[in-house]
């Protein structure tokens, strides 16, 4: 499962979202909703553009 | 001189986040952040191992692996126990493996994060950082 490319892509979001929450927030409310928003444009952000490459591609 | 006095130095107390990562924060006083640094930054060094990522060193057959090196050596001690032990050296073995760029990138933030902790623990000392 963690050779699967999407997992990998949600784990490496999911820790570095954790990360800059911790790092930068400075209470617990603005924490999580930073990490929030980081993780969701990670993924998704990662998943547009892999899909940009795929449909582009020859 | 005393320990307590050198840990006051922000240039010391930066340093043992190189050790184990967040050890730093713990020295500052700041617990629960370090235990989460701590968790994350070592998660992430050991899943690019697991995946297959390379250790790389500072003269390497590509440029841009030895630009990965520096990244790399942010994590310090465990880094340079990984490149003394030859776990996951470069090899054709290990570059050829499908999850070598996955894995790369896992170690290569590993060590960015790393530095960063460097920086927000010297911030800290300096008093140029407040948490709560």
């Amino acid at each position: 499962m963690l050779k699967d490319h999407f997992f990998t892509l949600f784990l490496f979001s999911f820790l570095v979202s954790l990360f800059f929450a911790a790092l930068y927030r400075i209470d617990f409310k603005s924490g999580v909703k930073s990490f929030l928003k980081t993780f969701l444009w990670m993924v998704l952000g990662s998943l547009a553009f892999a899909y940009l490459m795929f449909f582009t591609g020859n | 001189m005393d320990l307590k006095s050198i840990l006051k130095n922000p240039y010391v107390i930066s340093l043992p986040t190189l050790i184990v990562p967040g050890l730093s924060h713990f020295l500052l006083g700041k617990k629960v952040r370090a235990a989460i640094f701590f968790v994350v930054v070592l998660s992430t060094f050991f899943l690019g191992i697991f995946l297959n990522g390379g250790i790389f060193f500072l003269k390497e057959s590509n440029w841009l692996y030895s630009l990965a090196s520096l990244g790399e050596m942010g994590m310090g001690l465990t880094y340079f126990i990984c490149l003394l032990t030859g776990l996951n050296r470069t090899s054709p073995e290990i570059i050829s493996s499908l999850m070598f760029g996955y894995g790369t990138t896992f170690l290569i933030s590993a060590g960015l994060m790393n530095m960063l902790l460097m920086m927000d623990a010297f911030d800290i000392a300096i008093g140029r950082k407040v948490y709560e």
